[in-house]
């Protein structure tokens, strides 16, 4: 090794300490400042995909057209039906509320979400949105579509923010399971992927009862990021017993490999930055 | 210039490379494998460039790389005790390790520069599948337990076999720039016939 080869080894290894020495808060910055810079290119890179896709989905057969219409219109009347459901529980929610003087514990905005980029970790799940702390997006909030549960923002910049899946591991949510009285924590399994999510729920009761197909909800402990009652999931089979605990799989709610919008919910107490 | 250009070109390439991974999807069929691009870069890289620049190369695209896919914890009993989030792995590992790994390529330089395409291969195909793993036991190490079930093998030979597909592409495309440019990556062929002649010489 010559000299110069010396010297350039010295000072990458000076470098590397300094690196490895920096406090997580300054690792958090740097990774929202690096966020900030390829946002624009994965914004850019989601615009054309979504462009290409809506011309190859639009161009349409006749028959084609006709099937989607008939469909549309059943799922119409389905739609129809429920909202006037929902109008009925809505009334009798709100004599009930009136009746017992509620008073509503924090207010929850949804700040609708577009997915720029996807995982690029093999070991790592998480997405990148095109919201960040600009419309109020801070870490720790969770993120849902309608079908359910997504997971919760992690390293936040100024117009994107990075969101952890439910399906990887360090995605942990205090869920209840509907029919059971019984808790427990939900996550994924290590080698588990937006496109074949292993959720597993862990420390149950080994007395806990339950069915395929019973819906898991979250619990909203205090304290916590997910409120209660979003749902998650559903139960894929009976209980588990194991040596202190009972563990049950999970199928979740919404389809993790293709998820184009999404929603956070912002506490109202989160400020909103102006442009 | 030559040799400033042709480092600069090929360590934009790899900072590219790596912020366009996420439009690369997983392979569902293959257990969640990934086509990885930027580690047949890095082997080029450390074939390629001196030891300074492999270096440089290692440091940039490892930091890259570590903020790019930086896990913050919040829900692990330590960040929960200590009521600050946690980094799984902290900014400096992955420069350290394609610091070692670029270096121990580097090493192969010479059969590089007589023309022998075929190392890049085998080197891109090492470099991959050694990141996946120096990754996947760094995060065994920090949750606990170590889960080495099929998928993890798949994981770490499927990109690792695809990187090996890939190298004769950059390879071609890179030796190509560097000739247009005037960059050195093939030694004279009288300078390597004198040397193999009177090895040493040649030392």
């Amino acid at each position: 090794m010559n000299r110069l080869g010396v010297i350039a080894l010295a000072i990458f290894l000076i470098g590397t300490g300094i690196v490895l020495s920096l406090p997580p808060a300054t690792q958090k910055r740097l990774a929202a400042a690096v966020q900030n810079v390829v946002a624009p290119l994965f914004k850019a890179g989601s615009d054309a995909k979504n462009r290409v896709e809506a011309y190859a989905t639009g161009v349409k057969t006749l028959a084609e057209l006709e099937k989607e219409n008939a469909l549309l219109k059943g799922e119409n009347q389905r739609l129809s039906e429920s909202a006037q459901l929902l109008r009925g529980l809505e009334e009798e929610n709100a004599k009930l509320r009136a009746a017992l003087d509620f008073k509503q514990r924090s207010k929850f905005r949804l700040v609708p979400a577009r997915v720029i980029a996807r995982e690029s970790a093999t070991w790592w799940t998480q997405i990148l949105i095109d919201r960040g702390e600009q419309d109020g997006i801070e870490p720790d909030m969770p993120v849902l579509t309608e079908a359910g549960v997504v997971g919760k923002t992690t390293t936040v910049a100024k117009r994107s923010a990075a969101v952890l899946l439910i399906a990887d591991e360090n995605c942990k949510v205090a869920v209840s399971i509907e029919g059971a009285k019984e808790q427990g924590i939900l996550s994924g399994a290590r080698t588990s992927t937006s496109q074949s999510p292993e959720l597993t729920i862990r420390f149950l009761p080994k007395t806990v009862e339950m069915k395929p197909g019973n819906k898991v909800y979250s619990s909203g402990v205090s304290g916590g990021v997910f409120p209660s009652g979003l749902l998650i999931g559903t139960v894929l089979e009976s209980p588990k017993a194991r040596e202190l605990d009972a563990q049950v799989r999970v199928a979740p709610a919404v389809d993790l490999a293709r998820l184009d919008n999404v929603f956070v919910i912002r506490t109202e107490s989160a400020p909103v930055r102006p442009e | 210039m030559a040799t400033l250009i042709f480092p600069a070109v090929l360590i934009l390439a790899t900072l590219l490379a790596e912020a366009l991974q996420s439009l690369v999807p997983a392979l569902a069929s293959l257990h969640g494998a990934r086509v990885l691009l930027f580690p047949a870069l890095l082997a080029y890289g450390s074939l390629a460039l001196p030891l300074p620049g492999v270096l440089l190369l290692a440091f940039v695209a490892g930091m890259f790389w570590n903020l790019l896919t930086l896990q913050v914890v919040t829900t692990s009993a330590t960040a929960v005790a200590l009521k600050a989030p946690l980094i799984e792995i902290s900014t400096g590992a992955h420069i350290f390790l394609f610091g070692v790994l670029c270096t121990l390529m580097h090493g192969m330089r010479p059969l590089f520069l007589r023309g022998r395409w075929e190392v890049h291969v085998v080197l891109a195909g090492f470099c991959t599948a050694t990141l996946l793993l120096v990754e996947y036991l760094l995060l065994n190490l920090r949750r606990g337990g170590f889960d080495f079930s099929s998928p993890v093998w798949w994981r770490i030979f499927v990109p690792a076999l695809a990187s090996m597909l890939l190298a004769p592409v950059i390879y071609a495309f890179f030796t190509l720039l560097a000739h247009f440019v005037g960059y050195p990556v093939r030694e004279d062929p009288r300078e390597s016939r004198r040397s193999l002649l009177s090895p040493v010489e040649g030392l």
